[in-house]
């Protein structure tokens, strides 16, 4: 059974496009987190998937029917908000029940009194109830079933949202940043929860963040999306340590990753000024290159630099240089021992790791590149 | 806010705050105009009239009597009063419901359709901002009995022409009328106001959760999360329907026959026509119980079951 198949999905506003040509695949029971800046579309796209916003072209497909033309009550979905959107007026009870009622009791059942006592009414309301408290149980809230949203913690009324979510076991998770109101350390723990909740359930789910670590821990495959467009879908791993693109190399990993610019010479040797980088590749001009914080040391030979500040984390050292040349910043990230042999104001030479270094072209896509000269730079 | 300036106020002068008795003084002492205000304004003329219903005090007499509760024994058998209290009371039954109604209906319709709201707006909300009294004068012609457009047109139709303002059976339905027009635009704003401040996301999570039609999702979110507004609504269009007054006085003067004699036209014959003070004070001390009584049922009711925060 597939997931979710969107294709070509476009969505502008008026003269504004915000979504340009989306396409994007989730597997039954996969993992996958919509990543991006604020105001990059995640949310529309998210808003498309539930049906809550129609497409301006594209469609979208769950569990291999065709929902472009249905509504967000008619997919089969089910999401959680960003502010929760619990009903105030409902305790813990009836706001998890509210999607089960609402499918399982025609409109004249669902009538206050009268309606209960219609035949079969019991017997449906019995099972919702017991499904309910499944549901609650399930997130740890049984005990809360009787009190009203008002009366909740954020964590607590966090959980409710999941459990409406989950009680009717819909084919599809859509969850609009939930952790964003929680603090920092109650997000932490939320989000190992949410994993694990979705392992259980096993339900194709797409996670809205902006927060790259959310992506990063929570999903099995994270797309990033930027201006309207994904720019690349893959594990973690491969975003992180493969990107396609330089937004994408941007904006994951913290500290950003370092950017020199380079040219490639005649010879294929890709320079930063006039400094090898031990990095070869095809065609000549300027590009960029790229490298992580953890793949870039002081050694004998490098680009030269000045010491600008030393950031002590505990288990690494961040080391904030100067470029002499451009007067850049660069970040190197060393094992905490680095701190000292390190002064503020020092002159270093800083290599870069060619097996590791990301090359890019003028417009910021990757460009193939090889190692040419094997060198140790880590000691 | 006011605590915590007012301690760091206190700290800074502790003399001050000495010779007035601390904290508390101070606070006295600052709420003391408004206290003075509320005596001045609220308190003392409603004890005056809470003392004038027990006499026989007429304008312009030199003396008076303490006579008990005689005032309120004369009402029972005062046709006048009855007619009023009747009156009054069919005038609200069909005033409150109608314009609650109506605006209610007519703020949903308002806020889902995507233009014109502002417009909408305006158009309602125009009688309330219109002097009655002036409009009185339009409503007088539009009901004529001979000339009037509304019979005009019933004539047209072949329905039945009844003398609207001048009919014991209908003046008091025709009174509604004009007090329903009054009263619609004045809620629909309320309405409005309270229908944006539904947060969007509560819509969007009903159509998630199957509530498929804007029938399910009005009693799902609509309904209860307007509530408070409604609580205030039905509080505030009770009193003014209560409080009718002007339509009365200028359209029909309570006839014919008092069949549209209301509470406080009542007062007014009593105590500036008559100038019966002291039995104009017991109707109005009459009036007030009702209102305050009204109040309090709907505040214990209702309020308990629309605040949820």
């Amino acid at each position: 059974m597939s997931g979710i198949v969107i294709e070509g999905v476009q969505k502008s506003f008026g003269m504004t496009s915000v979504l340009r040509g989306v396409s994007l695949t989730v597997a039954h029971d996969e993992f996958l987190s919509l990543v991006g800046p604020s105001g990059c579309g995640k949310t529309t796209l998210l808003r498309i998937i539930a049906g809550l916003e129609a497409v301006s072209a594209g469609t979208v497909q769950i569990a291999g029917r065709e929902v472009t033309a249905l509504r967000a009550a008619d997919r089969d979905v089910a999401m959680v908000f960003q502010n929760y959107a619990l009903y105030p007026h409902l305790t813990v009870r009836q706001n998890i029940g509210v999607p089960l009622v609402m499918r399982r009791l025609s409109a004249v059942e669902r009538i206050p009194v009268v309606g209960r006592l219609l035949p079969g009414v019991a017997t449906k309301r019995c099972q919702i109830s017991a499904d309910v408290v499944t549901a609650a149980e399930m997130l740890g809230i049984g005990a809360l079933l009787e009190r009203k949203p008002a009366q909740l913690s954020g964590g607590q009324r966090q959980r409710v949202a999941l459990g409406r979510a989950i009680v009717r076991h819909p084919h599809a998770f859509l969850m609009d940043e939930p952790l964003s109101n929680l603090d920092a350390a109650l997000r932490v723990t939320t989000r190992a929860e949410i994993v694990a909740l979705h392992r259980r359930v096993g339900a194709s789910t797409v996670y809205v963040t902006h927060d790259q670590s959310e992506a990063m821990t929570m999903s099995d495959r994270v797309a990033v999306m930027m201006d309207g467009q994904i720019l690349q879908v893959g594990t973690p791993e491969a975003i992180y340590t493969n990107p396609q693109d330089l937004r994408v190399a941007s904006f994951i990993g913290s500290p950003s990753i370092n950017t020199f610019a380079a040219e490639i010479g005649p010879d294929g040797e890709v320079m930063i000024g006039s400094v090898s980088s031990g990095l070869g590749s095809t065609g000549t001009g300027p590009a960029i290159l790229a490298i992580r914080p953890e793949n870039i040391a002081p050694a004998e030979t490098g680009i030269a630099a000045r010491v600008d500040h030393l950031e002590y984390l505990g288990e690494s050292l961040l080391v904030h240089a100067r470029l002499l040349e451009g007067d850049e910043l660069v970040i190197c990230r060393l094992p905490p021992e680095a701190r000292q042999q390190l002064r503020r104001g020092e002159m270093i030479r800083l290599r870069p790791d060619p097996a590791k270094a990301l090359l890019f072209d003028g417009a910021g896509r990757r460009r193939p590149a090889q190692v040419r000269i094997r060198d140790v730079v880590h000691g | 806010m006011a605590d915590v300036a007012l301690s760091g106020s206190a700290l800074n002068q502790p003399r001050l705050a000495r010779r007035m008795g601390g904290d508390a003084g101070i606070a006295w002492l600052l709420a003391l105009p408004a206290i003075l205000a509320y005596l001045a304004m609220i308190l003392l003329p409603l004890l005056a009239v809470l003392a004038l219903a027990f006499t026989d005090y007429e304008f312009g007499a030199r003396s008076f009597h303490w006579i008990g509760l005689a005032n309120f024994a004369d009402m029972l058998s005062d046709r006048t009063f009855a007619a009023s209290i009747r009156n009054t009371v069919i005038y609200c039954l069909f005033v409150a419901p109608l314009s609650i109604g109506i605006a209610l209906g007519l703020a949903v319709l308002i806020e889902a359709g995507s233009r014109g709201k502002a417009l909408y707006r305006a158009v309602f909300f125009l009688p309330v901002v219109s002097l009655t009294v002036a409009m009185a004068t339009a409503w007088q012609y539009l009901l004529h009995p001979s000339i009037g457009p509304v019979n005009a047109l019933l004539r047209m139709v072949g329905a039945g022409t009844p003398n609207w303002l001048g009919s014991s059976d209908w003046v008091i339905v025709s009174l509604g009328f004009i007090g329903v027009w009054e009263n619609v635009g004045f809620n629909l704003v309320l309405f409005l106001a309270g229908l944006t401040a539904i947060p969007r996301e509560l819509y969007a999570a009903s159509e998630i959760d199957g509530a498929r039609s804007g029938w399910s999702k009005f009693w799902l979110v609509t309904w209860p999360m307007l509530g408070p507004t409604m609580l205030f609504v039905i509080i505030i269009t009770m009193t003014r329907s209560i409080r009718v007054f002007d339509t009365v006085q200028t359209l029909t003067q309570g006839g014919p026959n008092n069949a549209s004699e209301v509470l406080l036209r009542t007062i007014y014959q009593e105590g500036f026509h008559y100038f019966k003070f002291g039995y104009s004070a017991a109707i109005t001390l009459v009036f007030l119980v009702i209102v305050l009584g009204l109040m309090l049922i709907q505040t214990r009711l209702i309020d308990r079951r629309v605040h949820y925060g």
